[in-house]
């Protein structure tokens, strides 16, 4: 009667830390109600509820790690009413300790009319001893360990066994940080920017009291401008970054695309110039597959990717996402419009799933809308490239005779030098000019 | 599994949480339980919240025992020159201070109550199932209670010796001493514990002849001997006999039960006095070193402990284990073997004190809210409110010996304080005891005006993991009492000033 509900498929990352949880035992939830969330290295995701009802049991808590499949909790549909009763014996017949041998009846006796009325009146309270019983465990003792009250008290809320837990405090006293350290457990993710920047030896930019010279406003940074500072600052210290700029000729291929844009309103999507980048990219990786690696660990060796998953930075509120298209090269225009269109939607509604976001090969980033001529964008590593693109303009062309005006696109390319050598980047970037001229060839 | 005859679907009164007992550990937890949004019931069979230690324990002893200090100080002034009369004693106004001391703070309890929706139920409670009880009033009606999660707090009761004889109002519990009907000419103190010597101090500033008889070899059994020594000092100097190692085999009562209580009520103390050679007392014998065969006495009080109210509360009816002692067994949460049913305070071990309890109120209460709250405190502080106080945390010296525990030891003798010069009193002590390794403080025992209140300190340090550097270089204000706590650890360290300690020799 009770309908389990376990972590969905993120994708390849197992021992995702909970950083959150959004209900208890005993809460009513609605179908896609958000339970728990999950933190990945680049996104947060919630796991919403697959159906209404109340929760029974929560096993898991804030600081677990869980893999696809992992069980977060119970949730009881019911039809509306609330039966915790029932799930008070049930949950705790297997496994209360009973050292001294608890007489049967006290388990029955809970299964009385009168309780279930009782629990009915007083959902709190009933509730509150269910979840009690389903978190309690054999206490780790303390004695011993070296820390304050308020630090044992916030271990016991969170689980810990301060006995494996080494302080960093004076004489090796546990602190509330370490608690919170040791929950974070050993992420080679977490503290990146400090690793970057103190690996290199880069001294921190002085901090400075802005308040002097005029009034100032603290505003947090979003989760997602945190992440992604850390990931762009990170590929800016480690790689090399070379950014070689042309321009395509897409008087054509702009043409070609207003037609299929006309053609693809009525049905509810655009068909933009990204699809097309998508495309031509795909062809360039093909021909170029160093361009479609990343550098091994070692950096010995090139591990040359055999798909074609395509990153596209987008624009949100919260700040910058790179969802993934995957297999681009399988896919056409239309598809690929459509699919854009339905993850451009997901990312600004900052509902993108971890898988989303997994795997890409190749990053394009495009400020197509907006402006400027040029840019040098910062390469997604592990990749070792992303195209970037401004706004075309109409330009006048030398054609050997006149100037003819000709739409130009603007490409920027930025590359890992390690990897790549300017010749090859230049060679990449006239075969997409080349390719974007006649839209005939995305299809060869 | 059987069936099980089921009682009434529901109460009553529905209750999320019910309390059982409204001492210092039961409100506790009823009102945390309320904080945390449960509808609660809290029963206890006294008209007015707060116990054992409110109406009759903690609280009105300290009122009386500040009289006795008063009495005491103004006699010990005479010696330093500033003389008072003999005191006048006015024996109802000063019980009527003492309940209103009791009264104010109740009558504060109820209001704590009432703000926080707390359903108070005034009768005994006792379980019926696993998730009803009935409170039983006065008056024979009773009240059903359903619930979904309960707290037993039902306390502890004083032990009564069966050799004493019933219904006599001359033999007394430490209720019946805090009544003060009237001051007997000669007491028989029967325990040395804190509750005995402590009513001993009361009644023997209040004009009694006190003797105190105890079974052990030292007095405040559980407290190291050197801390008991300047209390034992004193009162053996002031109290008319102190047996040790002595246990009393019989009592009866002589001729007259009343001969004894009315002359000391009409007549005041000098009649009390007289009364002590009267043949109305009670005669009581005596097996042990020094003490005679028998002895006659107006009054005795009878403080031999106090033993667990598990048996009282039906807990069997809700399959909850209660041992042989009385004592009902829960894990460091609170929880007996039945998961939603808690106990707490006198009623799950010792020690039975009132800030034990108070805790392990709040766990229980918040478990019961489902979280994840645990009992982890290290130590508990115990304090007998004699004079001078004797007080004592964590590890004691016996203890340590007796397990092997190894232990460094920084002591000051309070005779080289100021601050308790000048308060008159020179036979103080503070001894901390340390982790010789990690050099933490893993006990203290102070004897002295006030040990108690400085005993908070020490718990503290033990709680934080102090060392006895930490406390020797926290400043200490010049000049306390407290500062003996700095000065024993600076004894510790061995950079004490103060003292001339020879030089540790390793």
């Amino acid at each position: 009667m009770t309908t389990e509900v376990q972590v969905p498929d993120i994708g390849a990352f197992d021992d995702v830390p909970i950083i959150e949880v959004h209900v208890k035992a005993g809460d009513r939830v609605n179908e896609e109600d958000p339970l728990i969330t999950l933190e990945s290295d680049k996104a947060t995701m919630d796991v919403p509820a697959p159906v209404a009802g109340q929760v029974v049991e929560i096993p898991v808590k804030i600081g677990d790690r869980v893999s696809t499949g992992s069980l977060i909790l119970t949730i009881d549909p019911g039809d509306g009413a609330v039966e915790a009763p029932p799930t008070l014996v049930e949950q705790q017949e297997p496994e209360t300790p009973t050292e001294a041998g608890v007489p049967d009846g006290a388990h029955v006796s809970v299964v009385t009319d009168g309780v279930v009325e009782v629990a009915g009146i007083v959902e709190s309270g009933a509730a509150g001893s269910v979840q009690a019983v389903a978190t309690a465990g054999p206490a780790a003792d303390f004695t011993g360990v070296h820390t304050g009250p308020s630090v044992r008290r916030t271990a016991r809320e969170l689980g810990v066994d301060l006995t494996a837990v080494t302080g960093s405090g004076p004489k090796g006293r546990i602190t509330k940080d370490d608690l919170l350290a040791y929950l974070r457990g050993p992420s080679p993710a977490s503290p990146p920017v400090r690793g970057a920047a103190a690996g290199t030896g880069i001294p921190e930019i002085p901090a400075q009291d802005f308040a002097q010279f005029g009034p100032v406003e603290t505003r947090p940074l979003s989760r997602i401008r945190k992440l992604s500072g850390t990931y762009l600052h990170r590929s800016w210290l480690n790689v090399p970054h070379v950014t070689h700029h042309d321009e395509a000729d897409i008087t054509l291929l702009d043409a070609y695309r207003r037609e299929l844009d006309a053609a693809a309103r009525p049905d509810g999507y655009r068909v933009t110039l990204l699809a097309f980048l998508l495309k031509a990219s795909v062809s360039g990786l093909k021909r170029f597959p160093e361009f479609n690696s990343s550098l091994s660990p070692e950096k010995d060796s090139l591990i040359v990717k055999g798909y074609y998953h395509l990153g596209v930075a987008v624009d949100t509120p919260e700040g910058l996402v790179v969802p993934v298209i995957r297999d681009v090269e399988r896919k056409g225009i239309v598809e690929l419009s459509q699919e854009l269109g339905a993850v451009s939607a997901r990312a600004r509604d900052g509902k993108l799933a971890v898988a989303d976001l997994q795997g890409g090969t190749f990053t394009i980033s495009s400020l197509g809308g907006i402006g400027g001529v040029a840019f040098t964008p910062i390469v997604n590593a592990p990749e070792v490239a992303i195209l970037g693109v401004v706004r075309s303009a109409t330009k006048p062309v030398w054609n050997g005779e006149e100037f003819i005006p000709r739409l130009m696109l603007p490409l920027s390319l930025s590359y890992d030098h390690r990897v790549i050598d300017g010749a090859l980047a230049a060679r990449f970037v006239k075969h997409l000019s080349h390719v974007l001229e006649d839209p005939r060839r995305l299809i060869l | 599994m059987a069936e099980i005859e089921s009682p009434a679907a529901s109460g009553d009164v529905h209750a999320g949480m019910l309390v059982l007992g409204a001492g210092p550990g039961g409100y506790t937890a009823a009102f945390r339980a309320a904080d945390l949004g449960q509808s609660v019931v809290l029963a206890d069979q006294r008209p007015a919240l707060g116990g054992v230690c409110l109406n009759v324990g903690c609280i009105p002893s300290k009122a009386l025992l500040h009289a006795a200090r008063v009495i005491a100080e103004t006699r010990e002034m005479a010696a330093h020159g500033v003389r008072f009369g003999d005191p006048d004693i006015d024996l109802d106004a000063l019980r009527g201070w003492k309940d209103g001391v009791v009264s104010r703070l109740t009558g504060g309890l109820a209001g704590l109550a009432r703000q926080r929706k707390v359903t108070t139920l005034r009768g005994t409670g006792r379980f019926v199932a696993a998730n009803l009880a009935e409170v039983t009033a006065a008056d024979g009606s009773v009240t059903t209670v359903s619930f979904a999660s309960a707290i037993i707090a039902a306390g502890s009761s004083a032990v009564r010796l069966p050799f004493m004889p019933d219904d006599d109002p001359r033999v007394l519990d430490s209720t019946g001493a805090l009544d003060l009907a009237s001051v007997p000419g000669r007491l028989l103190v029967i325990g040395g514990g804190i509750i005995g010597l402590e009513m001993a101090a009361v009644y023997h500033e209040l004009g009694a002849r006190v003797t105190v008889v105890e079974l052990m070899d030292q007095l405040i059994p559980g407290a190291d001997r050197d801390i008991v020594a300047p209390l034992a000092k004193r009162i053996k100097s002031r109290y008319e006999n102190i047996y040790l190692t002595t246990k009393v085999t019989g009592a009866e009562a002589g001729a007259d039960p009343d001969a004894g209580k009315d002359a000391g009520k009409d007549a005041g103390r000098d009649a009390g006095r007289d009364a002590g050679t009267g043949t109305g007392g009670l005669r009581v014998s005596f097996d042990g070193p020094g003490a005679p065969d028998h002895d006659v006495f107006d009054q005795v009080l009878v403080a031999v402990g106090r033993v667990p109210n598990g048996r009282l509360v039906g807990a069997e009816n809700a399959g909850v284990l209660v041992d042989d002692r009385g004592y009902i067994p829960v894990d460091k949460q609170q929880r007996t073997n039945v998961p939603h049913i808690f106990a707490i305070g006198d009623v799950v071990g010792p020690p039975m004190l009132a800030h034990k309890a108070t805790h392990e109120g709040r766990v229980a209460a918040e478990v019961a809210a489902g979280q994840r709250s645990y009992f982890d405190a290290r130590v508990i502080p115990s304090v007998a409110y004699t004079d001078p106080e004797v007080a004592w945390a964590g590890v004691t010296e016996t203890e340590a010996r007796a397990a092997g525990v190894p232990y460094g030891k920084g002591v000051f003798p309070w005779a080289a304080s100021g601050r308790a010069l000048s308060l008159g009193r020179d036979e103080g002590l503070t001894k901390l005891l340390f982790d010789p390794a990690s050099k933490r403080l893993i006990g203290a025992g102070l004897v002295g005006p006030n040990a108690g209140e400085l005993v908070a300190e020490t718990a503290h340090a033990i709680e934080m993991g102090a060392d006895a550097a930490d406390i020797a270089l926290t400043i200490h204000p010049h000049p306390t009492l407290s500062e003996t706590v700095g000065l024993s650890a600076e004894a510790f360290e061995g950079t004490i000033t103060d003292l001339y300690l020879p030089k540790k020799k390793k």
